[in-house]
């Protein structure tokens, strides 16, 4: 270690090592980058966006636009990590960001040389030729902040709800004094701090807060809170929320890793946020070593940082005095006190103040500005002069200019709803007004500077938040203190420069944005403060424009010749601070996306060599690799073991709507194309429904399990929505009681035995009992009974062409019925094989039921023609579906029997090679009649017969195929009803 | 607006909602029922189901410039 | 104030700095509101300023464009970008295309850098049934001269290798369809732009003037009355985006729109991580596309909000998802932070695709029902709106926008999802 320690309220005396752009530095737990480099004299931190000028830190909080650094190795790195938020760790890795090669010498910076080039905007006035395309890969490369990463390993964040009384957001002065009022009065209080510690500005203002020194009545209150049950959380931002429901960030040192997300419900909500200090725009006020007063206090105080040997102050308000005298009694030379103000503009505290420091030597200027800081890397020298006379300049040799021009509150939060903001002449700011009910701002966030007033404003809204939510118990005394005096602060935005200077006063610094680019902006006929934003990027850095907002719009009214308050700021969109995007996604990431749902199988499918893919949320098995060496191998081999003996497979995802009551039949009958009220019990009928606007929503079987008593089945991945679908209807159109609508699609496993030996099979696993009903089972009708004591429903149905039995059973006994039927010897088979057997039998799945599709295009006119008036039905009459090319449903077969197509591929005519008059919805390769055959939906222009060009050109390109009848095997049904 | 008071089950968050469509006028045509849309700035008249919660339909008006949500009611009775 | 701007170049730029000031003139403003107008044009975002361009261009009316508050402060501003013309219907992919055909030569056409960029639009595809519809979407924007191409999932990791980084999907990536002159645009340059070329050809561009009626006469319009007072007009463009519905209101319409909110967001500036534009769609009502600014920031959005909301104030859980649906695709981002949200007020349509047609008087033309796809046929729509507006006639290209589609059937439903803007 070399040097002494450092004291600072946040440092401990362990010392750390870290390095940044690749040499090591100490620093002592407890400090931040910013902290332990300033601290070993580093300056430069980083440089700008768009010139590339080499910049120091500016602030000592998130609204730091200079000294974001990468943190980590290539790839696991974690870009743009605000260095004065950022918590050292030993071994930390810290990389400077916006440079190349090194962050001394940038191959970039030579820009600055352009820089009256490379105003506002200026890029939509050229790399027009030859087209911005060409030129965009080096402007890419040139932008961006830090470091892409190419991997990231974060643990989700722990996410927590809950409810509360009073939310205190800002644990400074008037947040700890509302947390303490509404705590004692009875409400249950949480508090949201965004920095490690509590206290904010009162860690370095000359306070006496009870007859203590604030920093010992800031411990004091925290033990009090934690007596009281109040809830602090450090570490932790309030990004936002909406109506009630408020969202707050946990990032313990600056950096992702054990984040949290707390969303939080209370019942009033103070913002205690503080305020914003704001720079001068001067020129070269970016330069390293310029930097916002209240930062050089913070560095000071919680980490023991001199920020440099030989400072002037630049200021338009009397605060900067107790300041100086601060920094000054620390040992740190106070060259100047540069005060645009006149000595009649000061208070007697100032005054004071101000001569105490004269006589230590500092040299005091009223009425002066500094025009501009000087210095190669850093600063090194100011140049002030009188505001009366600005030429007039002088030089004074120094290593640090710190400046104030104010502060803004911290009004908005990143809270959408409601509320207004008023311009307050005294602070030169917008405060928030006509808060919404609950809702108020408190302290300097309320536009308060003054620590009594502070106090009472905290106290106050404490109190107020705690009767909102019904706690009547005495809040206790309002706190007594004196602190740092009113800044009686007098507006000045930017010292004055000529047009070339202008250029280098900036005002958004991450952007580059200064007065120069105000000005032509302007010219240019932006003068709406939302345009200028748009059209400098004024305000859209990381800051978010926290800390040259403000500055900006100021300076555009400026330039205007109109007041600050007609001109407003641009409207602020949350999050109030950034978010991390991990800690946004919460737990919904990786195989947690969504939720996955599984059949009673689908552990045995994976265990069994199935292959799994998603359909909706459920996992489905698409093959088992035992089968081939791939899908379609696999597919082939258990389609056609269906078709030669038979196999099993896993229909549990089939959605089953369980409709009963006396009048359940009637019900059904108002949803669906054909009639439900005709079923006889035992029995089971293929039927349709219809989308509101008359496209064919969904198809499914529906048994009849008593007079009163249906199961609607519906498509895999439907169920969800067809439920809802009944539920609308039963609640709203259907204007009959007596019906009950409840999902049972997890309360039965579904196992399709399909194939000429599925009989036999079933009676070896049934056992005697169910050998008569299997014997007299008739297509679409059902049996209900048990197996291994619990509930089974066998239903004579076919989804394959072969004889097939749907087994409804209970989930509990799923797997042990589908062993059995293994060890009778019945292989599975999985999606690729159904899909086989049903493009061959010219059954519909979701690819023909697309939402595009009219009843008349998938051929069941006959069911129309019954003339149910149901769901739908209405609006089946409109002119374009019964246009002579609406599309209809027809087989389709390669013209020479060899060549392949798939679904997907366009139908076209020679006349129209251009313009498909269908496509094909499904196809799969027929083992059994060894070519490849497929559904479409083709324009009934188009007889069967008909020749067409089957056009894939994404895919596999052409061929030539003719339409034919839908069922491709067995058109006469014999198999499936043997 | 982050929350819906079902009539049901209470305020619940909204995420547990679905919005399923405003209202047309009543005594509209068979096609104005599905196809028109009344966009009144303060005032919409709507379908939501309480999807994830009771699976009570419910009627909903709303103000759609604030998010205020004026009136809430249960159809068809609720669960029967 | 009132002088033309200069040509833009290089050229320019480098005669800027040396004149040093008072060398650019106001792209738009310092214009004076007529009393009388060919043609009045209610909305100055992306559509209304593109249909004035056109107007006066090609069919030399005299035009005025009327904004309540600026422009380009609606949707034309607040999209995340992308241009595309990957559409399966013929009346829906000629339509775009015509419109990316345009952003190809646009800033030259207005000397105005909209920054197209062709860097792809790849729609990944997340099961075998996905990639037969991209197939079926692919197979027919090739018939009709469009480019697009199917990728496995080999060649989409060849295409764009940040995907690589993925690991432990809960959707596995099967392959994708990529649209290589699809990309992005420059969102405000392109109603700047527009505007500039408008008032250049004599186009009055009037902010701060909402129109609050239609003055009709013996069933036809004849002007319209503003807070900046009555305006003659013998057509009017109505192309109020999220608005549309009160324009409905206004004339006693009930259109087939409800008006919802569409959020995006975007992080902090990175160095370049994402090269293409991903657009992710998975079950559970996930969607996501994803884009890197030319600034650096990741660009994203998602689904609707899911109810009708004219509050621009998106539902923090629906940033949540399009959030999730980033992280999906590529993980390695999950670390960056996201600086800013904000949202849109979109008309959606009972098919999702939009209406350019007469509004009940002859002389009343409504540009509406933009879904999600306003910003990417900015160019088409306002040359084509123009020859509506100034024809009366609608030219082949937007015929099928008409509003009686819905009454005879002729809906230009791409997803099938009926007349349920937020059903998915």
């Amino acid at each position: 270690m070399n040097g002494t320690q450092r004291r600072g309220t946040r440092l401990t005396d362990t010392s750390l090592r870290f390095t940044f752009d690749g040499r090591e530095y100490c620093g002592q737990v407890g400090d931040t980058a910013a902290s332990a480099l300033l601290a070993s004299g580093v300056r430069a931190m980083g440089r700008s966006v768009k010139y590339r000028r080499l910049r120091g830190v500016l602030a000592a909080g998130p609204e730091e636009p200079n000294a974001l650094f990468t943190v980590g190795t290539s790839p696991a790195v974690i870009p743009n990590v605000y260095a004065p938020q950022l918590e050292l760790r030993d071994g930390m890795v810290l990389k400077s960001q916006n440079r190349w090669p090194s962050l001394k010498y940038d191959v970039a910076s030579l820009l600055q040389v352009g820089s009256g080039f490379f105003g506002a905007g200026f890029y939509y006035k050229t790399f027009i030729w030859p087209s911005w395309h060409r030129w965009e890969a080096t402007i890419r490369a040139l932008a961006g902040l830090g470091e892409a990463p190419g991997t990231c390993e974060l643990p989700p964040p722990a996410v927590e709800h809950f409810s509360c009384d009073v939310l205190v957001a800002g644990a400074g002065a008037a947040g700890l004094a509302a947390a303490r009022a509404a705590a004692r009065a009875g409400a249950r209080v949480v508090l949201c701090e965004r920095e490690p510690v509590c206290g904010g500005e009162l860690e370095f203002e000359f306070a006496t807060i009870e007859g203590r020194p604030a920093l010992a009545w800031v411990d004091a209150t925290l033990v009090e809170l934690a007596s009281l049950g109040v809830r602090v959380l450090t570490d932790t931002t309030l990004v936002g929320g909406t109506g009630g429901e408020y969202v707050a960030h946990h990032e313990p040192g600056g950096v992702p890793g054990a984040n949290s997300v707390y969303k939080i419900r209370p019942v009033a909500f103070v913002i205690a946020m503080g305020a914003v200090e704001r720079p001068i725009a001067f020129i070269n006020n970016d330069l390293p070593g310029v930097m916002l007063l209240g930062a050089a206090e913070r560095f000071l105080a919680r980490y023991g940082v001199m920020v440099g040997s030989n400072l002037v102050l630049f200021a338009n308000h009397d605060r900067v005095y107790a300041a100086a005298t601060r920094l000054a009694s620390a040992g740190m030379r106070v060259c100047a006190v540069v005060d645009i103000r006149d000595s009649g503009a000061l208070g007697a505290e100032a005054t004071a103040q101000r001569a105490t420091l004269a006589q230590g030597g500092t040299e005091c200027l009223l009425g002066y500005a500094v025009i501009s800081a000087a210095g190669g890397s850093h600063v090194r020298r100011a140049i002030v002069a009188p505001l009366a006379s600005p030429s007039a300049t002088r030089v004074i040799a120094c290593d640090v200019v710190l400046v104030s021009g104010g502060w803004g509150p911290s009004a908005h939060a990143g809270l959408q709803e409601g509320g207004t903001t008023r311009y307050e002449e005294g602070l030169a700011a917008f405060v928030a007004m006509d808060q919404p009910e609950g809702r108020e701002n408190a302290g300097a966030a309320n536009g308060l500077l003054e620590l009594p007033r502070v106090l009472i404003d905290g106290a106050g809204a404490g109190t107020r938040g705690a009767r909102r939510a019904g706690a009547d118990g005495d809040p206790g005394a309002t706190p007594i203190a004196s602190g740092d005096p009113a800044p009686r602060l007098v507006p000045f935005w930017r010292s004055p420069a000529d047009r070339a200077g202008e250029k280098r006063q900036f005002i958004d610094y991450q952007n580059d944005v200064n007065v120069a680019d105000l000005r032509a902006t302007l010219e240019e006929g932006f003068v709406d403060i939302e345009h200028v934003k748009r059209y400098t990027a004024l305000g859209f850095g990381t800051d978010q424009g926290r800390i040259g907002g403000l500055l900006g719009a100021a300076i555009l009214a400026e330039l205007r010749g109109e007041p600050l308050k007609d001109v407003g700021t641009s409207r602020l969109r949350p999050p109030y601070h950034s978010v991390t995007m991990s800690s946004l996604a919460g737990l919904r990431v990786g195989a947690r996306l969504r939720p996955m749902r599984r059949t009673p199988l689908h552990d045995w499918h994976l265990a069994n060599g199935g292959v799994l893919e998603p359909m909706d949320l459920w996992m489905r098995t698409r093959y088992y690799r035992q089968n081939g060496p791939a899908v379609f191998e696999a597919g082939i081999a258990e389609a056609q073991r269906v078709r030669t003996s038979g196999g099993i497979v896993d229909g549990s995802t089939l959605g089953k709507i369980e409709v009963a009551g006396p009048n359940a039949a009637v019900f059904l009958d108002s949803l669906y194309l054909n009639k439900a009220s005709t079923i006889k019990v035992g029995r089971s009928k293929y039927m349709v429904n219809l989308r509101e606007d008359g496209m064919v929503l969904d198809d499914g079987i529906v048994l009849r399990l008593a007079d009163d008593r249906f199961i609607a089945t519906t498509s895999s991945g439907h169920g969800g929505h067809m439920l809802s679908h009944f539920e609308h209807y039963r609640d709203t159109e259907w204007s009959g009681r007596g019906v009950t609508v409840t999902d049972v699609t997890e309360s039965w496993g579904v196992i399709v035995v399909a194939g000429p030996q599925s009989r036999t099979v079933l009676h070896s696993v049934l056992g005697a009992a169910w050998q008569p009903v299997l014997d007299t089972l008739t297509h679409m009708a059902f049996a209900r009974g048990a197996f291994g004591g619990q509930d089974l429903t066998v239903l004579r149905a076919s989804f394959s062409g072969e004889l097939a039995f749907e087994l409804h059973c209970r989930p509990s006994i799923t797997v042990a019925l589908w062993e059995a039927l293994i060890a009778a010897g019945f292989k599975p088979y999985g999606l690729e094989a159904l899909d086989i057997l049903r493009v061959e039998k010219g059954y519909l799945v979701s690819s023909e039921l697309n939402g595009e599709t009219t009843p008349f295009d998938l051929c069941m006119d006959g069911l129309v023609k019954l003339g149910n008036p149901c769901v739908g039905r209405d609006l089946l009459d409109r002119p374009a579906f019964h246009e002579s090319d609406r599309p209809r449903l027809v087989g389709v077969r390669a013209l020479d029997g060899k060549a392949i197509f798939y679904g997907g591929a366009q139908l076209t005519t020679a006349e129209q090679p251009n313009r498909p008059c269908g496509y094909v919805t499904s196809s799969v390769y027929s083992p059994t009649l060894g070519e490849w055959v497929g559904l479409a939906l083709v324009s009934r222009k188009q007889p069967e017969g008909a020749v067409l060009d089957c056009r894939d050109p994404v895919r596999i390109g052409d061929c030539r195929v003719r339409l034919t009848s839908m069922v491709h095997y067995d058109p006469t049904g014999e198999r499936m009803k043997s | 607006m982050t929350r819906l008071t079902c009539p049901f089950c209470g305020p619940r968050e909204l995420r547990e909602f679905e919005f399923h469509k405003t209202l047309p006028e009543p005594g509209s045509t068979p096609y104005a029922r599905v196809y028109e849309r009344v966009n009144r700035l303060d005032d919409s008249l709507e379908h939501w189901q309480h999807v994830q919660g009771c699976r009570g339909w419910l009627l909903v008006r709303r103000n759609p410039s604030s998010g205020a949500v004026l009136e809430t009611v249960i159809l068809g009775g609720g669960a029967q | 104030m009132t002088g033309p701007t200069p040509h833009y170049s290089a050229l320019a730029l480098l005669r800027a700095r040396l004149a040093g000031g008072g060398f650019w003139r106001p792209l738009w403003t310092g214009r004076l509101l007529k009393q009388a107008y060919d043609v009045v044009v209610v909305g100055a975002g992306g559509h209304g300023l593109a249909t004035a361009f056109h107007l006066a261009r090609d069919h030399g009316l005299k035009v005025a464009v009327l904004e309540k508050r600026l422009v380009g402060y609606g949707n034309v501003g607040r999209n995340t970008t992308i241009v595309r013309s990957n559409y399966l219907l013929p009346e829906n992919h000629y339509f775009y295309e015509d419109s990316l055909r345009r952003w190809e030569t646009l800033s030259k056409d207005l000397n105005y850098n909209v920054m197209y960029s062709p860097r792809g639009v790849v729609d990944l595809a997340l099961s075998d049934g996905d990639m037969i519809g991209a197939a079926r979407r692919g197979n027919a924007m090739r018939l009709a001269g469009i480019d697009c191409e199917m990728m496995d999932r080999a060649a989409l990791d060849r295409f764009c290798p940040e995907l690589v980084a993925s690991r432990d999907r809960r959707f596995p990536i099967f392959g994708a369809l990529v649209q290589h002159r699809g990309g992005t645009v420059r969102h405000d340059a392109v109603a700047w732009g527009y505007a500039r070329a408008a008032t250049a050809l004599g186009v009055d561009i009037i902010e701060d003037c909402e129109v609050t009626g239609l003055r009709t006469a013996a069933g036809v319009a004849t002007g319209v009355e503003t807070v900046k007072g009555y305006v003659q007009a013998n057509r009017v463009l109505f192309a109020t985006a999220g608005h549309t519905g009160m324009i409905g209101t206004m004339l006693g319409v009930t259109l087939p729109i409800e008006t919802h909110l569409l959020q995006a967001m975007v992080t902090e500036p990175i160095k370049p991580m994402l090269n293409t534009v991903l657009v992710y769609v998975h079950p559970g009502h996930g969607e996501t596309y994803l884009l890197q600014s030319d600034k650096g920031g990741l660009v994203m959005g998602g689904y609707l909000d899911g109810f009708p909301s004219y509050t621009r104030e998106g539902q923090w859980s629906r940033m949540e998802d399009v959030v999730q649906g980033a992280i999906a695709m590529l993980p390695q981002a999950a670390g960056v932070k996201i600086v800013r949200q904000w949202a849109g007020i979109n008309d959606m349509t009972m098919d999702g695709s939009p209406i350019i047609d007469r509004l009940r008087y002859d002389n009343v033309f409504l540009n509406a029902g933009w879904c999600y796809g306003g910003f990417k046929t900015i160019p088409a729509s306002g040359a084509a709106c123009a020859k509506l507006v100034a024809s009366g006639t609608a030219p082949d290209l937007i015929k099928a926008y008409r509003l009686s589609r819905f009454e005879t059937g002729h809906m230009l439903d791409e997803r099938g999802g009926g007349p349920f803007p937020v059903r998915l």
